[in-house]
């Protein structure tokens, strides 16, 4: 019943609009523009660091488990550090129990890959010059997964054998290796091991440009490698790496687990002020939505004053002259959000259309909701001001003025 | 005993403002079911002033009007309006119609507020109340398009649609050319005779008081005369209104 008796509060508001089409007119389009503004705002920046921890972390481990320092790994009794067999090894701090840990590390559904790696430093020798690699060891298929190895190979297979090497874009072009041909790598106690170039892949970043892939068994036995350098782990959510990291840092006494985080503080810190930039164009976007309803509103209200005395005097209550004005904020703050949306998903399709980014938009639920929600929030919340006049207006005042 | 629909006992209205104005004092009056009340007077009497008063639109300042049974003292605001809603018609100067909706919205707007959607019924009701006093040909019509007439005439309908108790109308006529204002008094007369409606209007043309069936004088907000046309007959009432001295004392007084 009561809802019923509500009907003709939202018939009366719908039609002020109507009839003030120029006023309404200004006032979708002065929200529509702002929630526009917001979605497009939020989405650009959603996808600008989407692709900036993608280019981070995508393809890299978000956990590294790197062996302890020496004295604790002794005190624990692990490994054996004496062999003078590999005493130009015992730089190589190592993990010989890895095997243990990627299993457990496995378990964790939170945990999307890990794999052992060992990295070593060698030499390959090219005509007369002699260049230095960073070589890594990578198992497959969870090793090359962490660095996206398949998708990013740009020539040949990406495949390990106990033969075959992965050369960086940028190391290949150096020595002018492409696949199929054989070379050298020699490593610093002068054994050499006669490798072919499986593939060649593009990291994007330079680092990764210049390093040289090879199955990890060949990397340990070339380095006479005990255990592994490190374990290296991709978990399903990115930001959650610090925390995962730390809880495992307290089980795992005897290595060391750093995140992705850590190394990157300063990356996090940009960020975080690019989003809270974000965030405080977004609330004064939102203060001016607010400001520009309430005043036009409020105008309304004052040109509405004799047909309120009206309907008051024939027994409109104070609450529903009220709620008059509080639906007529909610219908501006409904249609101009709605046109906003439409307009912020154009300017989306035109910024992706009509600039080469070099990254997407990050369109989702939450970022064509929140606008939304926002705008008609502060509709209803700047409708409460001429609400309140509305309600306190008798309809004696407008009846003896005339 | 007349069958009296609004009484007032010792009605007082004073404004308050930077210098207090009362206006009305002590007011005692009585409306008889069915009949037609004129409220006369000169200017600056307070007869708009007791008229929003009756119509619970303006709360008295002391005293209390007995509205057929309710009693009306210290009333709160939304449950008068609801009140007024159900049981009053008015119809002002100003004809007092909302411009955004067409005449038979217009109509429809105390059904509307009452309970939202109106039923069939009432809109046939609407319907045949503008059919009655010539207006249904602009039903759809703005407001705005009709002439000044023509809009008090929806006015009369929107007044009369709810069947009210009371129907009080402040100069309906005062805004309107002679022409549209005498045919807009007939109607009203006719509308008092055929469905025994309860009119109470505020006038200063003594011609249109002395169509109604009783009537009070006010002066300087004291209720000064009171004639019972029917049983003093028009002439006499005619000659009484001329009279200058206060000397009938109104009926309600007497508290009877």
């Amino acid at each position: 019943m009561k809802s019923k008796k509500n009907r003709y509060e939202w018939m009366i508001a719908l039609r002020f609009l109507v009839k003030g089409k120029g006023q309404t007119l200004l006032i979708v389009l002065g929200i529509a523009v702002g929630v526009a503004v917001q979605f497009f705002l939020s989405s650009l920046i959603g996808g600008l660091q989407i692709s900036l921890i993608d280019n981070t972390v995508g393809s890299a481990p978000h956990i590294t488990i790197l062996p302890a320092d020496r004295a604790a790994r002794a005190a624990a009794g692990a490994g054996s550090a004496s062999d003078s067999g590999r005493a130009l090894h015992e730089e190589w701090t190592e993990i010989h129990s890895w095997q243990p840990y990627v299993n457990d590390l496995k378990q964790d559904a939170r945990v999307r890959r890990a794999a052992p790696v060992a990295n070593g430093s060698g030499f390959i020798e090219r005509g007369d010059s002699v260049v230095p690699v960073i070589v890594k060891g990578l198992t497959a298929p969870d090793g090359l997964d962490i660095y996206r190895i398949k998708e990013k190979t740009v020539a040949g297979i990406p495949e390990l054998s106990s033969d075959s090497a992965l050369l960086g874009r940028r190391l290949a072009e150096r020595l002018t290796l492409a696949v199929g041909d054989k070379f050298f790598l020699r490593n610093d106690r002068g054994d050499q091991v006669f490798l072919r170039v499986g593939g060649i892949f593009d990291l994007g970043a330079a680092a990764g440009n210049e390093l040289l892939v090879v199955a990890m068994d060949r990397v340990r036995s070339f380095f006479a490698m005990a255990g592994v350098s490190a374990i290296e782990v991709q978990v399903r959510d990115v930001f959650s790496a610090e925390t995962i990291a730390r809880e495992y840092g307290r089980q795992y006494r005897r290595v060391k687990l750093e995140s992705w985080q850590e190394k990157n503080r300063e990356l996090l810190t940009a960020l975080s002020s690019q989003s809270s930039s974000s965030v405080t164009i977004q609330l004064f976007v939102i203060i001016s939505i607010s400001l520009g309803i309430a005043s036009v509103l409020g105008i309304a209200a004052v040109q509405k004053q004799r047909q309120l005395g009206i309907l008051k005097a024939i027994g409109t209550t104070n609450r529903s002259a009220s709620r008059i004005f509080v639906i007529q904020g909610f219908l501006l703050g409904g249609v101009g959000s709605i046109l906003g949306v439409a307009f912020g998903l154009l300017m989306a399709f035109g910024f992706v259309s009509g600039t080469n980014a070099a990254f997407g938009l990050k369109i989702t639920a939450a970022t064509l909701v929140t606008p939304v929600v926002l705008a008609l929030l502060a509709s209803i919340i700047a409708s409460t001001i001429p609400a309140r006049k509305a309600a306190k207006l008798s309809p004696i005042e407008v009846i003896r003025n005339g | 005993m007349a069958d009296i629909v609004l009484r007032t006992r010792n009605l007082n209205k004073t404004y308050f403002g930077k210098v207090d104005t009362p206006v009305l004092f002590d007011v005692n009056i009585e409306i008889v079911r069915g009949a037609f009340t004129a409220l006369i007077g000169p200017s600056g009497s307070g007869k708009s002033t007791l008229l929003n008063c009756l119509g619970l639109l303006d709360p008295q300042t002391s005293g209390e009007i007995d509205f057929d049974g309710r009693i009306i003292d210290a009333p709160d605001v939304n449950e008068l309006a609801a009140f007024r809603n159900e049981n009053i018609g008015f119809i002002f100067q100003f004809h007092y119609l909302l411009p955004e909706f067409s005449a038979y919205e217009n109509v429809l707007l105390p059904f509307w507020i009452r309970q939202g959607r109106p039923a069939a019924e009432m809109e046939q009701e609407a319907l045949r109340v503008m059919k009655r006093i010539g207006v249904a040909q602009f039903r759809d019509k703005a407001v705005s398009e009709l002439s000044g007439g023509q809009q008090q005439r929806v006015a009369i309908a929107r007044a009369l649609v709810n069947r009210p108790k009371l129907i009080f109308a402040d100069e309906p006529t005062g805004n309107l050319d002679r022409e549209s204002g005498r045919s807009v008094l007939e109607l009203m007369a006719e509308l008092n005779r055929e469905s025994n409606i309860t009119l109470v209007m505020v006038t200063h043309d003594r011609e249109v008081a002395l169509q109604a069936d009783h009537i009070y004088e006010l002066v300087d907000g004291r209720i000064c005369k009171y004639l019972d046309v029917a049983k003093t007959g028009k002439a006499e009432a005619a000659r009484a209104i001329e009279d200058r001295s206060c000397t009938i004392k109104p009926p309600a007084g007497n508290g009877a």
